[in-house]
Parts: structure tokens; sequence; C-alpha cells
């Protein structure tokens, strides 16, 4: 398209870096602000035994346009210690699991960025391969493994090391394994993308001051890869808080997640205005965490353009 | 290695810049083998104290690696260190009372200035009044005190390069590193900072070994001067050793540009040396001795500085060549003529442009003559 014509034509488009920027906003408004908006109006109404099983919040009375707020579901939530356990247990669980994702991953992506190339790509493959398998069907095989007769204390059994099985399903400690299992890949590969960038020749410098390994991982390592730390943390903890599927297969009736508070909520009560304001409340609770990500996210990247 | 020739008798080896002259950094044949490759081959020298000692060389020449097992950051496959009397060849680098300077600096990012400096401090425990003065006194030696608080990356080349130099010299090493000093800067303000830092480092004492590819900074830098080739020393001496005194045809061609004769010995006498080269109509004559045989293959190396060029014959029996000029190199300073030989051997020859329009006397096409003085040409018989 050239000449006059393809002058023209482009005269009349709206300039054409929106058809690249306008995408992931139209993407945002759809799948994103509609659903959010949809929960927040629902949060606010009357649970009815009807279809949609809520009230509007807007109802006509002649030319009287009335809006109606119910705010019992956001006071229930106060008023009733079982929600606020259940969100407290929640944040616990993930705050530990994220821990225990951090000490295990962090060993695991140093280790790996120190490969040579060629082999550093296997090594990551074995870490992301798991997850081209289903979700379920690898929580199910825990399930296998952690039973009374599992895998696990079959085995110690049979080479002797315990007389009688222990209890791990259906406890707490089955909930972290199977979070720290599921989510170890989303803090090894931030922490990895972060420590393969490192500079050798910082440790060789702070060696050739006279810093020892250790004091030289701790001084200068794990400083500089604090972006990928607090990456890592925040993509284990922010799903981990909301997890359903683990605490429901792995866990035992007495831990309350609120994943599981909420699933109850809609489809056992099926009180969707309580169950969306459980939601709206774990969403303003994760916003925090979030928004320090991000603004470390944006801070990194300024002095880095600077 | 071939021994080294004499030429000048009258040359003293050391020279007067150096203080003294024990050996205080002792390389004893040092051998470093990378999977059976070998990068530094049986290398063996001493540097005295407080001696600014460069290792020159072109990439993949051993100099790095020499420079690393000093540092202990690579350990030789045969051979020691010793500095100062004590053997280090296996203390880790974290327990050798030697520091580089890294090359592009290899400054901390997310500390300042001020923590850059005091991080070799405080790894010896020092306490904090103690750190704070040392530090100070460093910024002070470095001119950086009004940019202590500020990172790394909020300074420029040539002031990342002090605070390199600070940190380096904060733990009061009994040996300097530098590796490529002046990589990182751009040619104005390289050698402005090459006297600073030989300023620095002289004021100090500190004995210091560089590494480098650029012969002029070594020049400029160096008390003395390692030419390495392939993980050998081809030749250790002052600036001008190396320069007007190069033992073989490798260091001779390496530093400088130069003029290779090659040639047969004809004459030999105790007084001098004649030599008959096909490039070049009249005999070379060497006015002294120099130990070879008659009829030996060797080479005369003369510096284009060193050729006078003139339209009349000289006057002298030796040492001249006629030709014509095929290129002239104007340099602003000085001219290089490229004056191509009967014989078809080109020989360079420099014209120091001391009046304005001097360079004008000789042109394309001219036919000159090219003449030298009796001990201006070195004989290379490696």
């Amino acid at each position: 398209m050239n000449g006059r014509l393809g002058r023209a034509l482009r005269r009349l488009a709206p300039g054409r870096r929106w058809f690249v920027i306008a995408p992931p906003y139209v993407w945002m408004l759809i799948f994103f602000a509609i659903p959010f908006l949809i929960v927040l109006q629902i949060s606010f109404a009357k649970p009815i035994i009807a279809s949609p099983p809520y009230t509007d919040l807007f109802t006509r009375v002649g030319n009287e346009l009335n809006l109606t707020l119910n705010l019992n579901n956001y006071w229930a939530l106060l008023e009733n210690s079982k929600y606020a356990g259940a969100y407290l247990s929640s944040l616990k669980i993930a705050a530990i699991s994220t821990l225990l994702c951090l000490l295990i991953g962090y060993p695991i992506a140093y280790a790996i960025s120190r490969l040579s190339p060629s082999v550093r790509n296997i090594a990551l493959m074995l870490v992301i391969l798991p997850s081209w398998t289903s979700f379920l069907i690898r929580i199910y095989a825990w399930i296998g493994l952690l039973k009374d007769n599992g895998l696990i204390n079959n085995f110690l059994q049979w080479v002797g090391v315990i007389d009688e099985p222990i209890r791990v399903l259906y406890t707490p400690v089955a909930i972290y394994i199977g979070i720290v299992y599921a989510y170890l890949p989303f803090m090894v590969l931030p922490l990895y993308a972060n420590l393969v960038k490192h500079d050798q020749r910082l440790l060789e410098a702070a060696y050739d001051l006279g810093a020892g390994p250790l004091t030289a991982f701790f001084r200068i390592t794990v400083p500089l890869s604090f972006a990928g730390i607090v990456a890592g943390c925040m993509l284990v903890f922010i799903p981990a808080v909301g997890e359903f599927v683990i605490p429901e297969l792995l866990g035992g009736p007495s831990t309350k997640m609120i994943g599981k508070v909420l699933w109850e909520e809609y489809f056992t009560a099926n009180d969707w205005p309580r169950a969306s304001a459980i939601a709206i409340v774990m969403l303003v609770l994760l916003i925090v965490p979030i928004m320090i990500f991000h603004r470390y996210q944006s801070r990194q990247l300024e002095a880095r353009l600077s | 290695m071939s021994e080294p020739v004499h030429h000048h008798a009258d040359v003293a080896v050391a020279s007067s810049a150096i203080p003294a002259t024990e050996a205080y950094l002792r390389i004893e044949h040092l051998r470093k083998e990378y999977d059976g490759v070998v990068a530094v081959d049986d290398v063996d020298f001493d540097i005295r104290k407080g001696e600014i000692f460069a290792l020159l060389g072109g990439s993949g020449c051993g100099k790095s690696t020499l420079l690393r097992c000093m540092a202990g950051f690579e350990t030789p496959t045969k051979g020691r260190v010793l500095l100062d009397g004590e053997d280090i060849t296996a203390v880790p680098p974290y327990e050798r009372p030697v520091n580089m300077m890294f090359q592009s600096y290899a400054l901390f990012p997310h500390m300042s200035v001020e923590q850059n400096i005091a991080f070799g401090l405080k790894q010896d425990g020092l306490g904090k009044a103690q750190i704070e003065a040392r530090v100070a006194e460093m910024l002070k030696l470095v001119q950086m005190e009004k940019f202590a608080k500020r990172k790394p990356h909020q300074l420029s080349g040539g002031q990342q390069q002090r605070v390199a130099l600070a940190r380096s010299l904060a733990k009061n090493p009994k040996l300097l590193l530098l590796d490529e000093p002046m990589g990182a800067l751009d040619k104005k303000l390289r050698s402005r900072m090459q006297l600073e830092l030989v300023d620095i480092i002289e004021r100090l004492g500190v004995t210091c070994v560089m590494v480098t590819h650029d012969q002029e900074e070594a020049m400029t830098m160096a008390h003395r001067i390692a030419v390495m080739d392939t993980g050998w020393i081809r030749q250790i001496g002052t600036p001008d050793e190396i320069y007007e005194q190069p033992n073989c045809r490798f260091t001779a061609e390496f530093i400088g540009s130069v003029n290779i004769f090659d040639g047969v010995i004809r004459d030999d006498h105790p007084n001098y040396v004649t030599i008959a080269s096909p490039a070049v109509e009249h005999a070379l004559y060497v006015g002294h001795g120099i130990t070879c045989f008659e009829g030996q293959q060797v080479a005369l190396a003369v510096r284009p500085e060193k050729i006078v060029v003139s339209k009349e014959e000289p006057a002298q029996a030796h040492n001249k060549a006629r030709g014509t000029i095929e290129d002239i190199a104007y340099f602003g300073s000085h001219s290089v003529y490229h004056v191509r030989l009967p014989s078809g051997v080109r020989v360079m020859a420099n014209f120091a442009n001391t009046q304005r329009w001097a360079s004008e006397r000789y042109t394309w096409n001219d036919t000159v003559w090219l003449s030298w003085a009796d001990n201006d040409g070195v004989v290379l018989t490696s």
C-alpha cells in the first residue's frame, strides 16, 4: 500500500500503535475488570432461593430507582470467627510455605545458575517438566505417597526405621508438602533468572577483599538477588493464600483455608453474596503484597534505566 | 627460548626508578594448564619491593592467567608464588595480602562508594571508628570525598576507577594487582589517569603488577615490563630496554614499529659486524661485536625514527639505501614515509615535522636516500 491511498488510509486509522497497546487493555477489561465488578455487586446483595440466587442491587418503584447495599455479608465476616480464623490460617500456611519454598528453592536456583550452559538447560527442564502433567494428578499422587499404607510409610516400615505408619495425610504437614511441592518452580524460576545474570567478578572482588565464600554469599549474592527473592515469594504467596485443591485433597477437615470456606459458601450453602464478600476481602488482603511487589519491581527498573 | 643477545656493552640493567634490589614477589617456574592446554609455561621472574611491573601481551598470551595466579583465583599446575618470603601458592584469595583492581572495576552495585571501600576493612574486623577514618583517608587520596554516598552507577568511568583503586588500596596490600586498569576509559582520560595512578602508587610505595595489552600504557606506567607471548615471557626489561634492545623478533615487532632486514653475518669482528642482506645493496654495519659466527642467519631491526631521510647520498659507506616514496602517513607531529627499495622491500622512516612546512620537502614518487648510524640497528638472532 504505497502512495497516496496508503497515506490517506494511515491518516484515517487511529494511530497504529493502538493496535499494539489495545489488546492487553481489552483483555483486562473483559476478563478482569467486568467480572470483578460483578463479584463486587453480588457481595452487596442478599441471598435468595432463585436463579441467580441473589437480589438485584437496583430496584425500581414507579419512577424511583433504589440502590440497596446489603453490608451484612461483610459484617458476618467480622462477626463470625470462623472466617477470621480461615483468613489467618490461610495467610499463615501461605507464609510458611513461601518461606519453605525460598529455603529449598534458593539453593536449587543457585546450583542451576552455576552449571555449565548446556547442563543448565537440562536442569531447568527438570524443574519445569512436572508442570506439564495435570496439577490434580500430581496432587492425587501425593495421597498415594503419604497415606498410612502409602509408598513412604511402607518403605520406612520395610527398612525398619518405624514400626507404625506416620500419620501425615490429612494433617497440616501434608498441606505444606503439597503447596511447597506445587509452587516450588514458581520460586526457582525467577530466582534462577536473577542469579544467572550475576557478575562472577563481584564474588571474586569480595574474596579478594578478604570475604570468605559464606560472607561473600550473604553480603553480595543475596542482596543482589533481592528482586528475584521478592518475585519468587509473591508468585508463591499470592496463589497459596487462595489455594483450594491442595487443602481439600491432602488436608484434614480441621484445617480451614479461606479457599475451602469460599467453596463451601458457594456450592454447599449456595450463599453467593457471602462467598463474593469473602473473595473481595481476600483480594483486598492480597493487594498489599502485590503492591509491594510492583513498587519494588518498578524501582528496580528505574535504577536499571538511570 | 634462546640466549638473549648483548648489543650494547655500556647499558646498565637496573633502572634508577626501582628502589630495592632483592626479590619481593617471586614467581617460580610457574605453569598453568587448563584441560591440557598450556596457558602459562614455566614463567620465572622476580619483582622488587615498590616496583610497578607490567605484563604486556596480546589476548591469550597468558598474562591474565598469571595475574589470577597471583591473586589466588587460579592454582598453578606447577611452580610457586612467593610474596615477601612467604609461599602463598595455596593460600585462598581471601587470606592473601594481595588486592586487585578488576577490569571494569567490579564495584558492588548495591553499595555506596564508602561501603565499597569499607568492605575489605570490615572483613578484617576493624572497629567502626577505624574503618571510617581509613575510608575518609582513601577518599581523600583519590579525591572522591564528595562522592562518598553515591552508588557506582551514578559515577562516571573515571570516578569508578578512582573508587576501585581506593577499594584495592584500603587494606594496605603487600601487592596491588591491576587488570587492564585503563581498559574502560576513553583515550583522553586514559593518559591523564595513567600518570595519576602511578603517582598514587609510587607515593604509597606499594608493589604493583599490572596486566595490559596496550604497550603505551605499559611504557608510561611500569618500571619494568615483561613481554608475553603464548604463555612464555619473551623479554623482561625497562621500557627503553624493551624498545631499544629487543632480544627477539617478537618483541621488536610487538613494541612499536620496526624495519627488519634479514641477512647473514659476513664479517664477525670483536668490534664490529657486517651483515649482507638481499634487501639492501650496501652492507649493513653494526658498530659493536656480538656473539655470532660468520654465515649465521640473523635479522637487523631498525626503528623508523632512527632512519634519516635525505635527497643527497649520505657520506657513510654502510647502512644506506635508495628508494622511492610510495606512501606518506601524516601524524601531525611526524610523518612516516614508506619507501620502496629496488629489492622490493618497503622501509618505514619517520620524519619529525619540527618546521611547519618541512613535510612538504618530500612527496610521492620522490627518490630519497635512507641511512642510519652504526649503533642504531639491533641484531636479532631469534
